[in-house]
């Protein structure tokens, strides 16, 4: 279960909670900087061998912990969304990678609604710059007109599919722009790392580290650097040392066998999701914290954001080899990203669209499931067509920060036990109104690229936002720029749970940017967070 | 690959090499012998089902045959058991992307029941001819069952939606399916250096 069993007995420098996206690149960069370092993951020790081709297999990398309640009237979809094991769900991420939009930043500021993150675009942008060096993104900076300024990408963009090309024919017959996708997946060989083979299988993880992930560089390098990743190890709360006033380390139990566990550390990041990072502040309740560590202000687990997702879908007169390409997206679309439109005034919010995914046969995502309408001895015409001619899109709509919708405890906090999670979830009106606007113009994108009858899904959600949220206020967030708990001088939370808006743009870009961000932060202010260190 | 056009292909793909695998394959117990089967065999071996009675088994065959002809044969009951057999954390299920609390099996369980009872109790469902089931189906789609459908049961249309996929799963969505399709099913991709 542990990489090793006898260092679990000493204290390290820092503990991090989550081997996903977050937790991988912070372990990378702080053993890299010198810093003894231990990451508790709850889920598996995946490797890239296992990472078998098949929309089915692929299930198996979803969460497998506790189960996690998810209510509302619009209630996240945490079983798809949520990853467990070595890599989270950045193991079987698609890889789909923009920039926030400046004004994504200042929403409060600009529109009056939502909120503003504590720093504008400006400050994230040598962290995007840094950060695609690093991981290899593939695209064309100046096709993307609605780019904000940053360095081109290190790679060319991936070839398109006729499904791709289609669908752009569509764009284009209106007036509208678009630009191939930037992708966190190799057009060509970069830093010893494959290209891309087009062959579609991103969701079930991609083997060959073409797409970036954990298991690529961040968790080897890690461990060449003395990280210890220990799996099976699930994390049930956070130890508040009285005296200190500080962080002490955290419990954790194993999964199988259920022993629990005590790991002591200077300094401690939870980066286990945008659900389980408050559901652990939660559940660490003492005399000091009776409403769980950081939550003076009942801030913790509120404000949580999912995008709300739209398909479009229709059959083209072409071959499109839908089951071919990558899982993300082709082509990137954004002419009406604006936030409030004075042809729609119901409507607020930004949204965009991933054009030309691979759609295999089967699953949540695949061909089927687009036309659940379709069955008995229609079933198998179709699916013969369909698999040929097939061609779809995603808008991605941006949800708005609204206290209501949150994480919370179902159950009372017991901090030696996993916590039982509940999440509560509605879009806002306007939301949906984006949702509507968003449906009506795909479709006329699908007619004018020819399709025939083209159909469309209803309200879905993707990714998992806010919840921990940052800000300049302690009374009005839970942690400050860099991700620090306010009043504890060495709790540190990384992940897309820091959005205090969510803006419509996939968000694991600006994730690794604010983790890389935050690394040269704890690296060169160590000693202002562990005196003694 | 299906494809007329090779401008669309995209480059990387005459580069790719393939390990052989992918099929869908688990454990079953035939005749006394633990034997590693693809759901299709193991139903024309007759493999002994773990979790699922007889009866429901037969019930959910024939609800999920005609939601997706083929899906009998190609194994969805066998296919439903071994999931149903394994650790919640190692199940296939699509169930599991859908939030449904576990035990899974009472999920199916409950479904095939309430099928049975609309249709005169126990192996009712089977009984009907092939024109009664798809009507019995086509209302359960559109929710149309009211409160003939019991409270017991995963809402009708949730319980259409989930065997449909499963069903889609095993007919479709492995080398086998894709080829019934006219497509490659281009499994493992060989890694171009051990990571
Ligand atoms: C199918 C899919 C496709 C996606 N595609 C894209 C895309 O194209 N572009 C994009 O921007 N984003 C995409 N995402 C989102 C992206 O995967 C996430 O934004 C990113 O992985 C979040 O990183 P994280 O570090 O916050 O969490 P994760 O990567 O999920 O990692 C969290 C880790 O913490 C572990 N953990 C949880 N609780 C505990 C505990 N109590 N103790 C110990 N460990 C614990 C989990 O097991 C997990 O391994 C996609 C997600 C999915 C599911
Ligand atoms: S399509 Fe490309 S990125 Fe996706 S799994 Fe295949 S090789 Fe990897």
């Amino acid at each position: 279960m542990a990489d090793t069993r006898s260092p679990l007995q000493s204290k390290t420098e820092v503990l991090i909670v989550g081997a996903g996206a977050a937790g991988s690149w912070l372990a990378r960069r702080l053993a890299m900087a010198g810093r003894s370092v231990r990451v508790l993951e709850a889920g598996p020790g995946w490797k890239l061998d296992d990472l078998a081709s098949s929309q089915i297999w692929a299930r198996r990398l979803r969460w497998g912990g506790p189960l996690v309640e998810t209510t509302g009237r619009n209630p996240f979809g945490y079983g798809f969304n949520a990853g467990w094991g070595l890599g989270g769900a950045a193991l079987h991420h698609y890889g789909t990678w923009l920039r926030f939009d400046p004004h994504d930043f200042a929403m409060k500021t600009r529109f009056g609604r939502g909120r503003d993150w504590p720093f504008g675009y400006e400050t994230l942008r040598p962290f995007y710059d840094r950060v695609q060096r690093d991981v290899g993104i593939s695209g064309d900076a100046g096709a993307e007109v609605w780019r904000p300024p940053g360095d081109p990408y290190p790679l060319p963009a991936l070839s398109p599919t006729s499904q791709g090309e289609s669908i752009a024919r569509g764009f284009r017959a209106l007036g509208e722009h678009v630009a191939p996708m930037p992708m966190a997946i190799l057009s060509r060989e970069y830093r010893g790392r494959a290209a891309c083979l087009y062959d579609g299988w991103c969701d079930a993880g991609c083997p060959i580290g073409a797409l970036y992930n954990p298991l690529v560089r961040d968790i080897p390098e890690a461990r060449s650097a003395g990280a210890e990743f220990v799996t099976g190890a699930q994390v049930t709360s956070l130890l508040w040392d009285k005296g200190a006033g500080r962080i002490a380390g955290a419990l954790w139990r194993e999964r199988d066998g259920g022993v629990l566990h005590r790991a002591e550390a200077d300094l401690v990041i939870l980066a286990a999701s945008a659900v389980h990072n408050p559901a652990l502040l939660l559940n660490s309740v003492s005399s000091r914290w009776p409403r769980g560590i950081g939550n003076e202000h009942d801030l913790v687990g509120r404000f949580f954001m999912t995008h709300a997702v739209l398909g479009i879908y229709g059959l083209m007169v072409e071959e499109t080899f839908p089951h071919l390409g990558v899982s993300g997206a082709q082509f990137s679309a954004r002419d009406d990203y604006a936030k409030a439109r004075g042809d729609d005034e119901a409507a607020f919010g930004s949204y965009h669209w991933l054009i030309a995914p691979a759609a295999k046969p089967d699953d949540l995502l695949g061909i089927a499931i687009s036309r659940p309408d379709v069955w008995g001895a229609a079933l198998d015409p179709f699916m013969k067509r369909a698999a040929r001619h097939f061609a779809s899109m995603i808008a991605m709509v941006e949800d708005l920060p609204q206290a209501r919708n949150r994480v919370m405890l179902a159950e009372p906090p017991r901090p030696d036990s996993p916590p039982s999670v509940r999440i509560e979830h509605a879009f806002a009106p306007e939301t949906l109104a984006v949702w509507s606007r968003a449906k009506r113009r795909g479709l006329a994108v699908f007619r004018a690229a020819g399709a025939n009858e083209p159909w469309s899904s209803g309200v879905n959600t993707a990714h998992m936002m806010g919840g921990t949220i940052i800000g300049r206020d302690p009374r009005d967030s839970v942690a400050n720029e860099w991700g620090r708990v306010h009043g504890i001088p060495n709790l540190f939370i990384a992940g897309t749970g820091l959005y205090p808006a969510a803006g419509a743009l996939n968000p694991t870009f600006t994730l690794y940017a604010l983790a890389e961000r935050t690394a040269e932060y704890l690296i060169n202010h160590w000693r202002d967070h562990v005196p003694s260190g | 690959m299906g494809g007329s056009d090779d401008r669309a292909v995209p480059a990387g793909w005459t580069r790719r090499s393939l390990i052989g695998g992918g099929a869908l394959a688990f454990t079953y117990l035939v005749a006394g012998r633990w034997r590693r089967l693809t759901p299709r065999e193991a139903r024309a071996e007759g493999a002994a089902l773990r979790v699922l009675s007889v009866d429901d088994a037969r019930t959910l065959e024939a609800a999920g045959e005609t939601l997706a002809p083929g899906a009998a044969r190609a194994g969805l009951v066998h296919y439903l058991d071994a999931q149903l057999a394994a650790e919640p954390a190692e199940s296939l299920l699509i169930l599991r992307y859908l939030d449904v609390p576990p035990p899974h099996a009472d999920f199916y369980r409950s479904g095939a029941t309430a099928l049975d009872r609309l249709t005169g109790g126990k192996g009712g469902f089977t009984a009907l001819d092939a024109s009664a089931r798809q009507a019995l189906i086509g209302k359960l789609a559109a929710g149309g069952l009211g409160k003939a459908w019991p409270s017991s049961a995963p809402p009708a249309p949730l319980f259409h939606f989930v065997l449909r996929a499963d069903a889609v799963d095993v007919l479709y969505g492995t080398p086998e399916g894709f080829a019934r399709l006219g497509i490659d099913y281009v499994p493992h991709i060989e890694p171009l250096r051990p990571w």
